[in-house]
């Protein structure tokens, strides 16, 4: 009987509670961030071609960037949505990368190691945009000039390389455009460890293969902190260890 | 034929006749001809910016219809072995530790893409003997299934050794190797499926005389970057896909492989003993001169031997 009653409670509360939690749902599917925002309409614009730059040595680069003042505090966007239209225009395989922008300055101290070089044009700014100066991939007038798309991976990657920090990897800068799995993974209710395994690999048969040569399936050796096999030495995902389906 | 003195001399003569006809005619009917296209496309692939992400594999299957490529995704084991295009890949990418290290001593790879260099002058286009295989303007080498008759010639013949055959395939295997994306290519501002995905423009793809121009000034902007050689300018005669590298291009596996255009040699040899049907001619006409006089030299003995054979014959008949 008292069972009942705190049901029937419950649900009195639920149905009272429900339309102010939807018009919260609607507000909050309403708001947008409004720094995202800004970031989304500024990756969209493209600014025209800049056909000259003036050619300076590395070091000439960075003491007239010094003299022009530019430092930390003129860096006004936290982080940009790498998302032109010019690197959308042939494929477009995965999401905009997302670079903090004030991050990086704050960090590299130097802004000539992205602002490599200046256009010839005084009037332009010291610290022009990438997209800018790279734009089209294989432009027949200006052969030497790389892509928008180039631009970025070469100077992304070469920087964390040669600094051994940040992700040199696809995945460690983009999110890919991968399909919504919801759809996809067709489990019963309380599928149990084999099931979810069996359904992941009804697709995935070549990263299941992949694992399989890799140490997280063929470690094998001491395990010192598995209660009861504190001493035995033949251990790991392949042989004895658990989960090893 | 007995020789004698007479004969001697006799055999002698035809000999020199047709050795300074030989001698001769090379000279002026077959010196060997460049067949290239003036203006052709190229790609140059900058194997210090290449990252190994295989997108390039991706695209070409999916420009070409082919499979996927095998484990897409993967960047680490699928290295662990050396691929080569086949009938199901026009490119792939390898791996190489060439010895080289990073800013802290970690072994340095560089990775190499491999597919159809589109020479100047194909050994391949050469050796097919039913004209499938031709060179277009576009600098593509192109491939028609509907004339090929499945000799491989052309498999024999390529110095990088590219082109494949769909061996599963019993009624209708075709020779595979890369297109240069020729559908594409052929179109304004058509760009090869490998150099429109590659993230780091690793290809760059334009006219090969521009190319020439961009390799020749990226070596001598960064000197000690690069081996100071456009793998591709003068190989082979010359091929539309041109390769630079900081590695030595034996270590990539790119063959070292003479300046001279692999059809060369052996055209200039066909030629020469075919122009004219020259050196049938004198085949036979010598064969015929020398069985003319062995049947004359010995008249008697050739005649008598017929005559019993037809008889023989006759007889067999009869009975």
């Amino acid at each position: 009987m008292i069972k009942k009653i705190v049901y029937f409670t419950a649900l009195m509360l639920v149905t009272a509670l429900m339309p102010m939690h939807l018009s919260i749902h609607k507000a909050s599917a309403a708001w947008t961030a409004p720094d995202q925002e800004d970031a989304k309409k500024r990756a969209k614009e493209v600014v025209p071609f800049i056909k000259e730059y003036k050619d300076e040595h590395k070091t000439a680069r960075k003491i007239s960037l010094m003299d022009a003042g530019v430092s930390i505090n003129d860096v006004k966007d936290v982080y940009f949505l790498l998302d032109s239209p010019i690197i959308k225009e042939r494929e477009d395989h995965y999401e905009p990368v997302r670079f903090a922008h004030k991050r990086h300055a704050a960090l590299t101290k130097d802004c000539s190691k992205c602002h490599h070089l200046r256009p010839k044009d005084e009037k332009e700014l010291e610290t022009t945009r990438c997209s800018a100066c790279h734009q089209d991939s294989f432009n027949s007038e200006h052969p030497e000039r790389i892509g928008l798309k180039a631009a970025y991976h070469q100077q992304c990657i070469e920087c964390h390389r040669t600094e051994a920090k940040g992700p040199v990897d696809c995945k460690g800068c983009h999110l890919q455009n991968v399909p919504d799995h919801k759809n996809l993974v067709k489990l019963p209710d309380n599928a149990d460890v084999f099931q979810v395994t069996a359904e992941c690999l009804r697709c995935h048969d070549a990263q299941a293969n992949d694992m399989l040569t890799t140490a997280h399936w063929l470690w094998r050796g001491p395990s010192p902190y598995t209660t009861g096999h504190r001493k035995d030495i033949m251990h790991g995902k392949g042989t004895t260890a658990l989960n090893n389906y | 034929m007995k020789i004698n003195r007479r004969n001697f001399f006799k055999v002698m003569g035809a000999t020199a006749v047709s050795g300074s006809s030989l001698a001769a005619l090379p000279s002026d009917l077959t010196a060997w001809e460049s067949k290239a296209p003036p203006d052709p496309y190229g790609c140059l692939v900058d194997l210090t910016r290449c990252v190994g992400c295989r997108k390039c594999e991706e695209a070409c299957s999916q420009v070409n219809g082919l499979p996927a490529p095998e484990r897409a995704n993967c960047q680490c084991t699928i290295f662990e072995k050396k691929r080569r295009p086949d009938d199901k890949a026009f490119t792939v990418v390898n791996r190489y530790f060439t010895g080289k290290l990073d800013n802290f001593d970690k072994p340095l790879p560089t990775y190499a893409k491999v597919q159809c260099m589109h020479c100047q002058d194909p050994a391949c286009v050469s050796a097919c003997i039913v004209g499938a295989l031709t060179k277009d303007e576009t600098g593509s080498v192109r491939y028609d299934v509907s004339k090929c008759i499945g000799c491989r010639y052309c498999m024999v013949a390529c110095p990088f050794e590219i082109p494949a055959y769909e061996y599963h395939d019993p009624i209708t295997p075709r020779v595979m190797k890369c297109t240069f994306c020729y559908d594409r290519i052929s179109k304004d501002g058509g760009v090869p499926g490998c150099a429109t995905i590659c993230p780091t423009e690793a290809i760059t793809f334009g006219k090969r005389a521009d190319l020439l121009r961009v390799a020749h000034k990226r070596l001598d902007e960064n000197p000690g970057k690069y081996i100071n050689h456009v793998y591709g300018e003068k190989e082979a005669g010359g091929t539309s896909w041109l390769y630079i590298s900081s590695v030595p291009f034996e270590d990539v596996n790119l063959p070292a492989l003479p300046d001279n255009p692999s059809p060369k040699l052996s055209e200039t040899i066909q030629h020469s003993l075919f122009s004219y049907l020259w050196s049938p001619i004198v085949l036979f006409s010598t064969l015929g001169a020398l069985m003319y006089k062995s049947n004359k030299s010995n008249p008697e003995n050739s005649n008598g031997k017929r005559g019993t054979l037809e008889e023989k014959n006759i007889t067999k008949g009869g009975a």
